[in-house]
């Protein structure tokens, strides 16, 4: 079943991926370039329902992004890795093809930095809106703008 | 919004009926909502980052705090990660150890659902008789544990102690107790309860379709009507040999949802009782090392916790912590939900709905 769908996704886009099976995890399948990420969530969704999670990895200075899509029917799952380098932490949304991923590319803008192009609605989530930083990678220090920061200034 | 008179309300995050800190900002025309935001966030404490910063075995405390009705199983669910990274196998009897405590957790965690429940739609009697059948669990879970809301009884490699020598007489009643109130009592105070069944069915309806868009999983899932349980359908610990139903419904109302959650609890009550009788002996824990190192690899693990589908995402890199841990919450993705099915519902029903999705702040915020 998955293989079938490494199958499509190799043709799809014109091979353009590596497919790493032993990974601890199911297969894993890396894209060469973040543009892919798209046409790629697309060809996903004929077979899989939902973003289960989306993980994001500090490999400093690139980060190395885990899409985990699952399906209802049965327990296949699928994992697309993309990595994006320090010219620009941007990359497509793809809460378009899953509405599931909405909060969740919020959630790693948040605490990330990474810029979903073309999300309906991106704000923090977690964080206070004028919060200093993004504070799960790893070079996040604590400055005094953070000790300092009292959230008074927040519009209620 | 130009000539609308109508009112911005904000509930929350401190509102008793929030379950927590959730806030809501509810546009209203008379008493209707027009458009409703869901703000969370209040109860952040960074659980990922101090993931990074503690040894595999110092973070049980702080999974302990994830889902703080479910504890024991944020614990089962963060072992198993540590252990299947790591390739440690657990010895038989800690496998069943381990899902009994998940099965009594899950009846807990319901129990707090009902109550909290019914005194959200004003059922006082359902939140006090809900928490006098916990009480009894709880006093189990701290003869075994030592520890009421947050046990700390997983370890990597099994459990800290075994079962105390008493443990299945101290049980057996308690859950005949919990059976029999359920099936007559509870009855009588939900389901026969006009005012509760006017309150609750037809209410903030969950399709299937929005289900599946969305990525709701558990019981919110199920009352929808979709047959899906990681215990049956992915079985990990010993559920594999365990003989259950899946309850479904049909509606995806809140009076539905409440009601999957009531045989629920008669199911886990199913799977301890053969678990009990099943228990193998021997060791309840492989001597594990107290600093793991574990090599650089990517894990995932999914279990069915109370509230749904949750998952810990663990990448290692050598070193004697976790390079980054995800955690993936099942409520953090119905909440999202509100926004859509609250819309042109009554004032009144905010409550009613928020309230069976069964939120807890402390997992979703993490």
């Amino acid at each position: 079943m998955t293989s079938e769908l490494v199958e499509k996704l190799k043709s799809g886009l014109k091979g353009n991926i590596t497919v790493i099976s032993d990974d601890g995890v199911n297969d894993v399948v890396v894209l060469s370039d973040k543009k892919l990420i798209k046409s790629a969530a697309e060809l996903i969704k004929g077979t899989h329902d939902i973003l289960f999670m989306l993980t994001i990895v500090d490999r400093n200075p690139n980060f190395e992004l885990n899409y985990l899509f699952s399906n209802y029917r049965n327990k296949n799952i699928i994992i697309l890795r993309v990595n994006i380098t320090q010219d620009d932490y941007k990359i497509d949304t793809v809460s378009k093809v899953f509405p599931s991923a909405d909060w969740e590319e919020r959630e790693a803008y948040d605490l990330f930095g990474i810029e979903f192009k073309g999300h309906p609605d991106l704000r923090r989530i977690l964080l206070p809106e004028d919060w200093p930083g993004h504070p799960l990678r790893k070079d996040f220090e604590v400055t005094d703008d953070v000790r300092n920061w009292t959230g008074l200034d927040l519009k209620f | 919004m130009e000539n609308r008179k109508g009112v911005i309300l904000n509930i929350g995050p401190v509102h008793p009926a929030t379950h927590g800190v959730l806030r809501l900002i509810a546009d209203l025309e008379g008493d209707t909502i027009e458009n409703i935001k869901v703000d969370i966030g209040f109860l952040h404490r960074g659980k990922e980052k101090l993931a990074e910063m503690r040894y595999f075995s110092n973070y049980y405390p702080i999974v302990d705090k994830l889902d703080y009705v479910s504890a024991l199983q944020m614990e089962i669910l963060f072992g198993s990660v540590v252990e299947k990274a790591a390739g440690i196998t657990l010895p038989p009897r800690a496998v069943y150890i381990r899902m009994i405590m998940a099965e009594i957790q899950r009846i807990m965690s319901h129990l707090v659902f009902i109550g909290s429940f019914g005194m959200d739609v004003g059922n006082y009697t359902g939140f006090i008789w809900a928490f006098r059948e916990r009480e009894e669990l709880m006093t189990i879970v701290e003869s075994v544990s030592g520890g009421r809301l947050a046990p700390m009884y997983i370890c990597n490699g099994g459990t800290f102690y075994d079962l105390p020598e008493n443990f299945n007489q101290a049980l057996t009643p308690v859950l005949d107790d919990i059976e029999k109130k359920i099936n007559k009592d509870y009855r009588a105070l939900f389901n026969d309860n006009n005012i509760f069944v006017m309150r609750t069915k037809g209410v903030g309806v969950i399709n299937k379709s929005t289900v599946i868009e969305n990525g709701i999983t558990g019981p919110n899932m199920r009352a929808a009507g979709i047959k899906r349980d990681l215990r049956r359908d992915e079985p990990y610990l010993a559920y594999e040999s365990m003989d259950f139903e899946i309850p479904t419904e049909e509606s995806g109302d809140s009076y539905s949802r409440f009601i999957i959650r009531i045989k629920e609890i008669i199911e886990s009550i199913k799977i301890i009782r053969q678990a009990l009788k099943n228990i193998p002996t021997g060791p309840y824990k492989t001597s594990v090392p107290w600093l793991l190192k574990i090599p650089e690899k990517q894990t995932f693990v999914r279990q069915e916790v109370s509230k749904g589908e949750m998952a810990m995402y663990m990448v290692t890199n050598g070193g004697l912590t976790p390079y980054r841990l995800k955690i993936r919450s099942p409520t953090f993705f119905s909440l999202k939900m509100l926004e859509k099915i609250l819309k042109g519902s009554k004032i009144a029903d905010i409550v009613a709905v928020v309230a069976s999705l069964d939120p807890v702040m402390g997992e979703v915020d993490r």
